[in-house]
C-alpha cells in the first residue's frame, strides 16, 4: 500500500515537471516565431494604435516569463483562455469585423471547445484500439506460438504490408470502397457513431503492425523461457501454461510498448485521420488552429497531449509493477 | 549389469524404472550423432540410484531421456524406459503428461529461472498439485502444500507461500522444487545437478533433507551430479557416465574403494584434495605490503515498499582489514551474499567505500582523481567469472587485448602488435587469432582473451572474481599453473575471490573468510585447514563435497538455514543464528576479528579454539553415512 502511494507521490510530482516545460517551451515556441498574433485577433483593416491598445490589454506585450506565468496561473484554476479566433458560436470569425478593438468575450472558450471536440477524438481513438487489437492480438499470439511456421509468416506479411500503407491513401481507398462505391457506410463529417468506423479502421491498420510485432516476439521469447518447459515437465498442461504465465509474463513489454510508443503514434495518427474524414475531434480543432495561428487552442491541446501521455504512462507503469512484482519505479 | 534378483518375487523388489538399451542423438547437417549408446540399468525402489559423469557426458540429456523430455535436435535412436510396465517413450503424449509431476518428478540443476517469475511460489505450487490430482479441493491442497513446505524447512512456510521466486535465495527456491516434486507423491525423482548451483553449506543441508526426505515419502532417486563427493554423500548406487556409456556400475563404497575401469580411478583421482595429500601453495610472501585495507565499508539504499519515501540499508560489507604482501596470493572466500563482490568492486576502485581506506602502495584509491587514477588502474586489473560478456563480440581479439593499451596510450604501430602478440603466446593463444573475431572461442580460451587483456598493462596486482568458476576442472588446472608461471616471471600479486575452497587451499598462501561483509577469519593456508578458528570456516570446511575424510564432522558443523538478511543483521555476534556453539555473550557482544595470536591466525569468535570439537586427524571408514 504504502509502495503505490509513494509510486503516484512521486509520479504525478515529476509528470506535473514534465507537463510544465513542455507548456513553457509551447509557449515560448508560439510567441517568438513571425507573424504577429493581432494581426490574425484584429484582421488587416485595424489601425496600428487599436493594435497597440489592444496587444497591452491583453498583455502581449509584456515579458515572456510574465506572461508566461500569468497562462500558469489561469491553467492552475481551470481556466485555458479564449480563443483569437473562433466566436462563442464554434465558427471562425476570421477578423476583419474587429477592427475597432477586441472583445474577449465573443470569442470561445478554448476549455469549452476542447470539452466539445474530446468525447469524439476519444471514442474515434478507443473504437481504433480496439479494432487494432482484434486484429493484432490472435494473430500475434499464433504467430508468437508458432515461431518460423506459417502462422509467423502471416504475422510477418500482415505487418509489413500494414505498416508500408501510408494512413492518407488508405483513408481514401476506404472511403471509395465503403462508402463511394457500396455506399455501406458514411464517412465524411460527423452525424452518428457509424461515421467513426471507417476512420478506425485507418487508425487500425496504422497501429496494429507494431501491436503484432511485439505481441509475437514477446511470446515467442516467453516460450523460450526455462519455467515454461520445466512447467511442463512439473506436469502443467501446455494450455495452463500458456494461458496463465506466458501471456502473462509477455503482457509486462507490450505495455510498455504501449505506453511508450503507441499513444504518441495513435495521437499523430487522430491529427491526419480526423483531417482526412472531416471528423469533429481535438486533431480537427488543432489543425484549424495551427491554420489560423490560434495560439491558446494550439498550446492548449499541445499541453493537454502531454499531460495525457505521462498519465497513461504513469497507469501503465503501475499496472507492470503489479504483474511483475521484480520491477521497480 | 550388477545384483540382478533371478527371479522376482513380491511387488516391492521388482524395479521402479528399467532402462533398456537406450540410445540418444543429435540430428546435425551430418545426420544422427550419438550422444547416449546402449545405456541400461534399473531403479530398485527406495533407493538413490546416482549418476556422475563430466560435462559432455551425457547425465542431462540422460535425466531428461528418463521423463520423455527430449525435444529437437535430441532424438531417441533406440531403446526403451519402462515405467510402471509400460514404456514411456511410446506412450502418447497425453500419457506422459498425467505421469509426469505425478508419479514422476523432476528437479533440474537452475532453481532460480524454473518457475514463473510473476506469481508467488507457493501458488505455483498449489497450481501444480490441483493439476496432477484432479478432484482436490482448494483447502486440501493449501493445506497440502504448506505441510510439505514445513517438511523440506522452510521457514514461515504461510508467509513464504505468498513470496515471489525472486524473493527466494538459490537454496530456499531449490527447497521450494523439492516441495513442488514431493507434493504429489511420486514414486520416482529424477534430480539432475540439483546443488550445482548452490553454496557448499546449502548443498550439504539439500542433501540431508533430500535423504530424509526420501524415506519419510517412500521415493526412489536417481541423483544426477558431476561432483563425485556429492553422489558419495547421498547414493546407494553409482553409475559411472563415460561420453554416453555407462562404464561402471557398484555400490558407492565399493566404487570408492576399488573403482573397476580406468576412467572411474581418473574421476576419482581428479576430486581435488583439500586434506590427504593436498597440492599447497608456498609459505606466506614476507615482501612490502602492496595493498593494504582498513576498516572498508560499504552500505546500498534499496527503497523500502512497505514504507512511504524510506530506505533499507544493505550494509553489503561491514569493516573489513587485511593486508596483501607483494607476490602473495591471498584468498577471500565466501558464500553468496557474503560481500565478496562489493569488496571487489571496492578493491578495484569502481566504487569508493563509505568508511575506511584502500591504500595501494600507501596511496589512499578514494582520493584519487583523473589522471593518477589512470595511471594507478594499470598497475592492478580485474578479472571477471563471466568470460562471455567480457568481450566485444565485434572486435578483434587483437584489437581487444590492444585496448588498454591504446587507452592508457602506452604503444601504437609496430610495437602495439609486438606486445600483443606477446600477451597472446604468454597466455597459450596462438597469434594466429589476432584477426579473428571471438565468435567460436571456448570458455577458456575466452578467459585467456581476458588475462591477455589484463596482463599488457604489465600489472602489479590481479584481481581475480570468481574468475575460474565457470570453467570445468582441466581448464581451471591449466590456467591456475599459468598464473603461476606468470607470478613467476613478473613477481604479480593475486587476489583471488572465490566460494571455491579446493581452489584457495591448492593456492593461496594466506585466506581471509568471509560471512555477512565482515571478516571472520584471517589466517595463513595450513592453520586454516588444519585447525581452523571460527566456526563457520569449519561449518564451511565440513561441507566441501570430498571423497576424503574430513577433520570436521558434518554432524557437528551442519549449518541450520541461510545467512541473514543484509538488511536486517542480528545484534551480537551476526554469525550466532546459526552457529552450533552460540552462548550468551554471542547475543550481546559482538566479536571483532582479535589480534593475531603471532602466527597470524586470527578468528572473530568469542570460543577459543580448544572450546569446539577437536578435529579428527583421520577418521575411519568412508563419508559418514547417515
Amino acid at each position: 500500500m504504502a509502495f503505490a502511494i509513494e509510486f503516484f507521490l512521486r509520479r504525478i510530482s515529476q509528470g506535473l515537471v514534465i507537463v510544465l516545460l513542455v507548456a513553457f517551451v509551447i509557449f515560448t515556441l508560439l510567441r517568438i516565431v513571425p507573424g504577429d498574433p493581432m494581426r490574425i485577433i484584429l484582421g488587416p483593416m485595424a489601425s496600428q494604435t487599436t493594435l497597440e491598445e489592444t496587444a497591452k490589454e491583453l498583455g502581449l506585450r509584456d515579458p515572456m516569463l510574465i506572461q508566461f506565468g500569468r497562462f500558469v496561473g489561469e491553467v492552475a484554476t481551470g481556466d485555458l483562455g479564449r480563443s483569437y479566433i473562433r466566436g462563442v458560436q464554434g465558427g471562425s470569425t476570421g477578423g476583419s469585423q474587429d477592427a475597432d478593438g477586441f472583445d474577449p468575450e465573443s470569442r470561445a472558450s478554448v476549455a469549452g471547445l476542447i470539452a466539445n471536440a474530446l468525447p469524439y477524438s476519444l471514442m474515434l481513438a478507443g473504437l481504433g484500439i480496439a479494432f487494432a487489437l482484434l486484429v493484432a492480438v490472435p494473430i500475434g499470439i499464433a504467430a508468437g506460438l508458432n515461431a518460423g511456421r506459417w502462422p509467423d509468416k502471416i504475422g510477418l506479411y500482415t505487418s509489413s504490408l500494414f505498416v508500408s500503407l501510408p494512413n492518407i491513401w488508405v483513408g481514401v481507398v476506404l472511403i471509395f470502397l465503403l462508402s463511394a462505391k457500396t455506399g455501406w457506410l458514411p464517412a465524411i463529417g460527423y452525424r452518428g457513431f457509424e461515421y467513426t468506423i471507417i476512420p478506425a479502421i485507418v487508425l487500425a491498420v496504422e497501429l496494429s503492425p507494431v501491436m503484432i510485432r511485439a505481441i509475437s516476439v514477446s511470446v515467442a521469447q516467453n516460450l523460450g523461457e526455462t519455467f515454461y518447459s520445466v512447467g511442463l515437465v512439473r506436469g502443467i498442461s501446455r494450455r495452463d501454461m500458456i494461458g496463465k504465465h506466458v501471456l502473462r509474463n509477455a503482457a509486462v513489454p507490450l505495455m510498455n510498448l504501449f505506453g511508450a510508443q503507441m499513444i504518441g503514434m495513435l495521437l499523430g495518427g487522430l491529427f491526419v485521420v480526423e483531417y482526412i474524414f472531416s471528423y469533429p475531434g481535438i486533431g480537427m480543432l488543432t489543425i484549424n488552429a495551427v491554420f489560423q495561428r490560434d495560439f491558446p487552442i494550439i498550446q492548449a491541446v499541445a499541453i493537454l497531449a502531454s499531460a495525457a501521455l505521462v498519465i497513461i504512462n504513469m497507469l501503465v507503469d503501475f499496472a507492470s509493477t503489479l504483474i511483475d512484482r521484480r520491477l521497480k519505479f | 549389469m550388477m545384483g540382478q534378483p533371478a527371479l522376482e518375487t513380491a511387488a516391492e523388489t521388482s524395479p521402479v524404472m528399467k532402462v533398456e538399451n537406450l540410445s540418444v542423438g543429435v540430428t546435425g547437417r551430418a545426420g544422427i550423432k550419438p550422444i547416449l549408446a546402449d545405456i541400461s540399468f534399473e531403479v530398485a525402489p527406495q533407493s538413490v540410484l546416482g549418476i556422475i559423469g563430466e560435462s559432455g557426458s551425457g547425465k542431462t540429456v540422460l535425466s531428461r531421456a528418463l521423463v520423455n523430455w527430449i525435444s529437437p535436435p535430441l532424438t531417441i535412436t533406440g531403446g526403451a524406459v519402462h515405467y510402471g510396465g509400460r514404456d514411456l517413450l511410446k506412450l502418447p503424449q497425453r500419457e506422459v503428461n498425467a505421469l509426469r509431476g505425478r508419479e514422476l518428478a523432476y528437479i533440474g540443476a537452475n532453481p532460480t529461472s524454473a518457475l514463473d517469475p510473476t506469481i508467488p511460489v507457493g501458488h505455483q505450487i498449489l497450481e501444480k498439485l490441483k493439476a496432477v490430482s484432479p478432484g482436490m479441493d482448494e483447502a486440501t491442497a493449501r493445506e497440502r502444500v504448506i505441510d510439505t513446505l514445513d517438511a523440506v524447512r522452510i521457514p514461515s512456510s504461510k508467509q513464504r507461500f505468498d513470496e515471489y521466486p525472486f524473493q527466494f535465495s538459490g537454496g530456499m527456491m531449490q527447497r521450494a522444487l523439492i516441495v513442488d516434486a514431493l507434493v504429489s507423491d511420486p514414486k520416482l525423482l529424477i534430480a539432475d545437478n540439483i546443488t550445482q548451483p548452490l553454496d557448499v553449506t546449502v548443498a550439504a543441508q539439500i542433501l540431508r533433507l533430500l535423504r530424509d526426505l526420501q524415506q519419510d515419502f517412500d521415493t526412489s532417486i536417481v541423483f544426477i551430479s558431476s561432483a563425485l563427493g556429492i553422489v558419495a554423500d547421498i547414493a546407494d548406487d553409482v553409475l559411472v557416465l563415460e561420453n554416453g556409456s555407462i562404464v561402471e556400475h557398484q555400490p558407492v563404497s565399493a566404487l570408492l574403494r576399488a573403482p573397476e575401469h580406468d576412467y572411474t580411478r581418473e574421476l576419482i583421482a581428479k576430486v581435488p584434495r583439500i586434506w590427504q595429500g593436498a597440492e599447497t601453495p608456498p609459505a606466506p610472501s614476507t615482501g612490502d605490503i602492496v595493498l593494504e585495507v582498513t576498516d572498508v565499508a560499504r552500505t546500498y539504499k534499496v527503497r523500502d515498499r512497505n514504507r512511504l519515501f524510506a530506505h533499507k540499508l544493505v550494509r553489503a560489507v561491514r569493516g573489513v582489514s587485511f593486508e596483501v604482501r607483494k607476490g602473495e596470493n591471498f584468498g577471500i572466500i565466501g558464500e553468496s551474499g557474503c560481500g565478496k563482490s562489493t569488496l571487489s568492486r571496492l578493491l578495484s576502485c569502481l566504487e569508493a567505500p563509505d568508511a575506511g581506506h584502500i591504500r595501494f602502495e600507501g596511496t589512499d584509491i578514494a582520493t584519487l582523481k583523473g589522471k593518477p587514477l589512470l595511471e594507478l588502474r594499470r598497475r592492478f586489473q580485474l578479472l571477471l567469472q563471466d568470460p562471455y560478456n567480457a568481450i566485444a563480440a565485434h572486435m578483434s581479439i587483437g584489437r581487444t587485448i590492444a585496448e588498454p593499451l591504446l587507452i592508457h596510450g602506452l604503444a601504437s604501430g609496430r610495437a602495439l602488435r609486438e606486445k600483443v602478440e606477446a600477451a597472446m603466446s604468454e597466455v597459450g593463444l596462438s597469434t594466429e587469432l589476432y584477426d579473428q573475431l571471438p565468435v567460436g572461442l571456448s570458455a577458456g580460451q575466452r578467459q585467456r582473451v581476458n588475462i591477455a587483456r589484463a596482463l599488457v598493462l604489465e600489472p602489479e596486482l590481479l584481481i581475480l572474481d570468481e574468475t575460474l568458476s565457470s570453467l570445468d576442472q582441466v581448464e581451471q588446472a591449466k590456467l591456475l599453473e599459468l598464473f603461476e608461471a606468470i607470478q613467476k616471471r613478473r613477481g604479480i600479486t593475486y587476489i583471488y575471490i572465490s566460494h571455491d575452497l579446493a581452489m584457495v587451499r591448492r593456492v593461496c598462501a594466506r585466506i581471509a573468510v568471509m560471512y555477512l561483509g565482515r571478516v571472520v577469519e584471517l589466517s595463513d593456508n595450513e592453520p586454516m585447514f588444519a585447525e581452523a578458528a571460527h566456526p563457520y570456516t569449519r561449518a564451511l570446511l565440513s561441507a566441501v563435497p570430498t571423497v576424503e575424510d574430513k577433520p570436521y564432522a558434518t554432524s557437528d558443523y551442519l549449518l541450520e538455514g541461510e545467512p541473514p538478511d543484509p538488511i536486517d543483521i542480528p545484534a551480537g555476534c551476526s554469525f550466532r543464528t546459526r552457529c552450533p556453539f552460540a552462548f550468551d555473550r554471542c547475543k550481546t557482544e559482538d566479536p571483532r576479528l582479535g589480534a593475531d595470536d603471532g602466527a597470524g591466525h586470527a578468528a572473530a569468535c568469542h570460543l577459543a579454539i580448544g572450546e569446539m570439537p577437536k578435529p579428527h586427524a583421520n577418521t575411519a571408514g568412508g563419508p559418514d553415512e547417515r
